[in-house]
């Protein structure tokens, strides 16, 4: 078994987890970070890709709007190269009370939100789609935020101040010396090896999941029920500014204009286990028809693909205090010294991606403040540029094309639905080698687009397959884990040319290729 | 006679394998034929083999053994609608009509022919170009990559390969081979443009020059599929001949250069025999009257058109190419006669969570009769004069029963020979 000394451990690879580890790096500490699967792979990488203006909570939850609107401002800076500016409208379908627009502008003007009121006719000019019955139209600052881009950059960063990111490790028991977290075991899922990691202070960091890692820690119970939201992806920019519906927050409304698909959003049911998070037919249809309400005839899109993401809800509650509160959309920061008596464990939970940077700048100002009481370390993450972002330039929907028509000649396209080149491709698997599909697609995109994975699949598996030189079998095993990967999002929301679509993959992969026969015993 | 009787026009609507056998069939037979077609077929996507019966679940050696008990355990199967005997007589009709390649095999084996993952996968019949590739009695294969070809991966066609054995067990032995051939820069070239430099004899005599010193005695050469769209007799003949092996082509991904041979073979065929074609010419709507479509509607460049019909083969495809489609609220039609289209059971999910898991929706589709005749839930017949063939029909897992082409072939014949004897 390996041993690891650091002073700050994270555990948890979405946006928080890597904002808390490159923080903590950028202050000096040493820093390492593990995460049971991939980067970005929890809830970060399954929400809609929002990033929030604050408007959606300028009624209902003034705290979390406040939050929302500072962090805009900040990111739009910091991480510019993740963030498409395409604006956000709240819009008042025949469906909500016009009169909610009064309650919705004194929010904003109460929390801080930058918007104003725009003609009808003024927004349907810019989002021509939009249903026409619309009573009145708010202009704020919603963006679209591209979650993988954005943890993949913050880890860049944080590994470039020192830290060590360490993915596919599962934590399998939490060190406790008397009242102390001492630090983690973990076991690499895909070598089987355990390292102990000792760490002066635990941060966790593992969202919808904080309550299991604070129970193995022997904390009281930390109390975060896993929301489930289902989103589906359309193929296209029905849309290409974000549009949501002028209400108290409810299912689906929104539809977010993010990279080349427009994505309807989003569901609110708590579940027991965020491992499980099914998607009914229910639950299809009602976006559907949500997504009906705001762009009339959107049922006639193609539907991409459906996925659900665990929210963290966190409602702590005292001992023998029954009261169930609204539960905020803030996050909450939980110094288990003071609330347990145990020492060198904090947990971060709650929150959305929007405000992942200010739970990490609040984190490690507590983590510092207990650490290394008196030096003053001070947070620069809200100054200092991401990698990909120092030219301050926001992301643009042509940019691939335009990387692509730079190379037509003298670089393949591997994917033609998001234009993943081989050398993107090769690039990637040369920085961060695996043998794993899906780790390539949530850096790459590929295989997100319309086909579903139908070509590059096969490809991608070819190129991993000489350029990693995998034996045959674990190549033949990611080809069939990938192909149940994009199985699993489609299946729900197959009709019409996804429908098409997907036959055609099995024509292509069983018709063609006779997939089900290949000679990999672990798998059917 | 105007639209009806023996004397009318039979109107053949889709352009895959079913489309075309059937209209050829009926043209030779005499009839007055005109195809329909919103865009090329599903030909293109096809390796180019004629798949028959490849699993049941088990894999099938031998099609002409394997049928009689299939069509038993399945009789919702258009196999065993038409009637096993037809398959035969279809694949004997097909293979007397394909000169270059000619089509070699029949119902008594399966050849084990590679994919481009390597499998072994079993076709009853095979363009000759192919059939060399059986690794029904194991060997040693070298296996053929191409610069900037991606889609085809050799070393995953070898590594899978090699891991096989032939039927009695003997040892498979498989290798990459990659050869250089210039290609003026380009990093990127698809199979259709490959197909197309091999037509030309310089590009050949590069190519076989380069591999010559490359191969081991006793091996057998795998190719990507790309051995020349005018003429691949004489590619693969000459190939074979310049480097002194064997060679068997493995179809890639699509756009498929078999499959595109396959195409205009039999669309040369079609035309020589007198048949109209009409490419992009979209079926929107029939006239019906009673039990009987008397006419289809076109929607094209130049506006709509009326086309009376005496008869009508339904040749539109499955899933796959539009001949059968789900709307947003779940429901199934057959959108050109709005033919009934058999339901998934109450509810029994369309789908399941596994990917290789039996989907209910997969069998449904259109329900027929012997004659293929398209009936309703009860048996009655809905249109007396229409004729249902290929992967519209319900009833089949083609893909996972390796019979798409087997049963696009046989249906589109005896769709024709059903009209024909019904109205002769």
């Amino acid at each position: 078994m390996q041993t690891v000394e650091t002073e700050v451990l994270v555990v948890g690879g979405g946006a928080t987890g890597v904002g808390v580890a490159r923080d903590a790096a950028m202050r000096g500490f040493a820093t390492v970070l593990v995460e049971r699967k991939d980067l970005a792979e929890g809830t970060t990488g399954r929400y809609h890709g929002l990033l929030h203006s604050g408007g959606r909570y300028a009624v209902k939850d003034p705290r979390a709007a406040r939050e929302c609107a500072a962090e805009n401002v900040i990111l739009r800076r910091v991480a510019a190269d993740c963030i498409e500016d395409t604006g956000g409208l709240f819009v008042a379908t025949p469906w909500d009370d016009p009169d909610f627009g009064d309650r919705f502008l004194a929010g904003c003007a109460a929390t801080g939100v930058p918007v104003e009121e725009m003609e009808v006719a003024e927004a349907l000019k810019r989002e021509p789609a939009v249903n026409p019955g619309i009573t009145r139209a708010f202009l704020v600052a919603d963006a679209s935020m591209d979650s993988w881009k954005l943890v993949w950059a913050c880890a860049r960063s944080a590994e470039q101040h020192g830290a060590s990111i360490l993915t596919y490790r599962q934590v399998t028991d939490v060190l406790r010396a008397g009242d102390e977290v001492a630090g983690v075991v973990v076991v690499d899922s895909r070598t089987g090896e355990q390292t102990t990691i000792h760490a002066r202070m635990t941060v966790n960091a593992t969202g919808a999941w904080a309550g299991k890692l604070a129970g193995l820690a022997g904390c009281r119970p930390v109390d975060v029920i896993p929301g489930k939201g289902i989103m589906i992806a359309m193929n296209h920019r029905i849309v290409n500014t974000v549009v949501n519906r002028c209400t108290m927050p409810s299912d689906g409304d929104i539809i977010v204009p993010i990279r080349t698909v427009s994505v309807v959003g989003t569901t609110d049911s708590p579940v027991i286990d965020p491992d499980q998070l099914e998607v009914t037919q229910a639950e299809v249809d009602h976006m559907l028809d949500e997504g009906e309400k705001l762009v009339p005839g959107f049922r006639q899109a193609r539907a991409l693909r459906v996925w659900a993401g665990a929210r963290p809800l966190f409602g702590d509650r005292s001992p023998g205090d029954d009261d169930t509160r609204d539960i905020t959309r803030a996050h909450a920061l939980i110094d288990h010294a003071e609330r347990d008596g145990i020492t060198g464990f904090v947990t971060i939970t709650g929150g959305k991606a929007t405000t992942f940077r200010l739970m990490a700048e609040e984190t490690v100002d507590l983590v510092a403040r207990t650490l290394d009481p008196g030096n003053e370390r001070p947070c620069r993450t809200a100054v200092e540029l991401l990698p990909d972002s120092q030219s301050e330039a926001y992301y643009s929907v042509g940019s691939r094309l335009a990387q692509r028509e730079a190379h037509l000649q003298d670089d393949q396209l591997v994917c033609e639905c998001e234009l993943v080149s081989r050398r993107d491709l090769e690039e990637t698997l040369a920085r961060r080698p695996t043998a794993n599909i899906d780790d390539v697609r949530r850096a790459l995109r590929l295989g997100m687009g319309p086909c579903q994975g139908g070509f590059c699949t096969y490809r991608a598996t070819g190129i991993l397959h000489r350029q990693e030189r995998l034996d045959q079998s674990t190549a033949n095993g990611a080809l069939l884990d990938f192909l149940q990967e994009r199985w699993k999002g489609v299946h729900p929301i197959l009709y019409g040319d996804q429908l098409r679509q997907a036959r055609l993959d099995d024509w292509l992969y069983q018709g063609l290729m006779d997939v089900e026969h290949l000679p990999d015993p672990a798998h059917p | 006679m105007s639209g009806n009787g023996r004397d009318g026009e039979v109107v053949v609507i889709g352009i895959g394998l079913a489309g075309l056998v059937a209209g050829l069939r009926l043209a030779e037979a005499g009839r007055s034929v005109r195809l329909l077609a919103k865009g090329v077929g599903s030909t293109h996507l096809s390796g180019g083999t004629v798949d028959v019966l490849g699993y049941a679940p088990a894999r099938v050696l031998c099609p002409a053994g394997a049928l009689p008990e299939f069509v038993a355990a399945h009789p919702d199967h258009p196999y065993a609608r038409i009637g096993t005997e037809v398959v035969g007589a279809a694949i004997e009709w097909l293979k007397g009509r394909m000169d270059n390649p000619r089509y070699v095999g029949d119902l008594s084996r399966n050849f084990l022919l590679p994919t481009a993952l390597g499998v072994a996968k079993p076709s009853a019949v095979a363009p000759q170009t192919m059939a060399g590739g059986d690794v029904t009695r194991g060997g040693g294969f070298a296996i053929v990559g191409l610069p900037g070809l991606k889609d085809f991966y050799p070393g995953m066609v070898a590594g899978n390969l090699a891991s096989a054995v032939g039927v009695a067990g003997e040892v498979i032995e498989a290798r990459p081979v990659e050869v250089d051939v210039a290609l003026d820069g380009r990093a990127d070239v698809g199979p259709l443009a490959y197909a197309g430099r091999l037509d030309d004899p310089a590009f050949r005599a590069q190519l076989a020059a380069r591999l010559k010193g490359r191969l081991g005695e006793d091996e057998v050469v795998g190719m990507p599929a790309v051995l020349g769209l005018a003429d691949a007799e004489q590619v693969w003949e000459e190939l074979e001949a310049r480097i002194g092996r064997p060679v068997f082509e493995i179809p890639t991904l699509p756009p498929s250069v078999p499959g595109i041979r396959l195409y205009r073979s039999l669309l040369g065929a079609l035309r020589r025999a007198g048949v109209r074609v009409a490419i992009g010419g979209e079926v929107v709507g029939a006239e019906i009257d009673g039990t009987r479509v008397t006419g289809v509607y076109t929607d094209a460049a130049n506006g709509a058109r009326f086309h009376p019909a005496a008869g009508v083969v339904l040749a539109s495809g499955g899933w796959a190419a539009g001949g059968l489609e789900m709307d947003s609220h779940w429901g199934l039609r057959e959108p050109i006669l709005g033919l009934p289209v058999t339901a998934v059971p109450e509810g029994v999910p369309r789908f399941r969570p596994g990917y290789f898991d039996h989907h209910p929706l997969a069998r449904t589709g259109v329900a027929v009769d012997g004659s293929l005749r398209p009936v309703d839930g009860d048996g009655r017949v809905v249109f007396t004069n229409v004729r249902v063939a290929g992967a519209t029909l319900a009833g089949a897992e083609p893909w996972k029963e390796k019979s798409g082409d087997g049963l696009s072939l046989s249906t589109g014949y005896h769709a024709a020979m059903s009209l024909l004897a019904e109205e002769g």
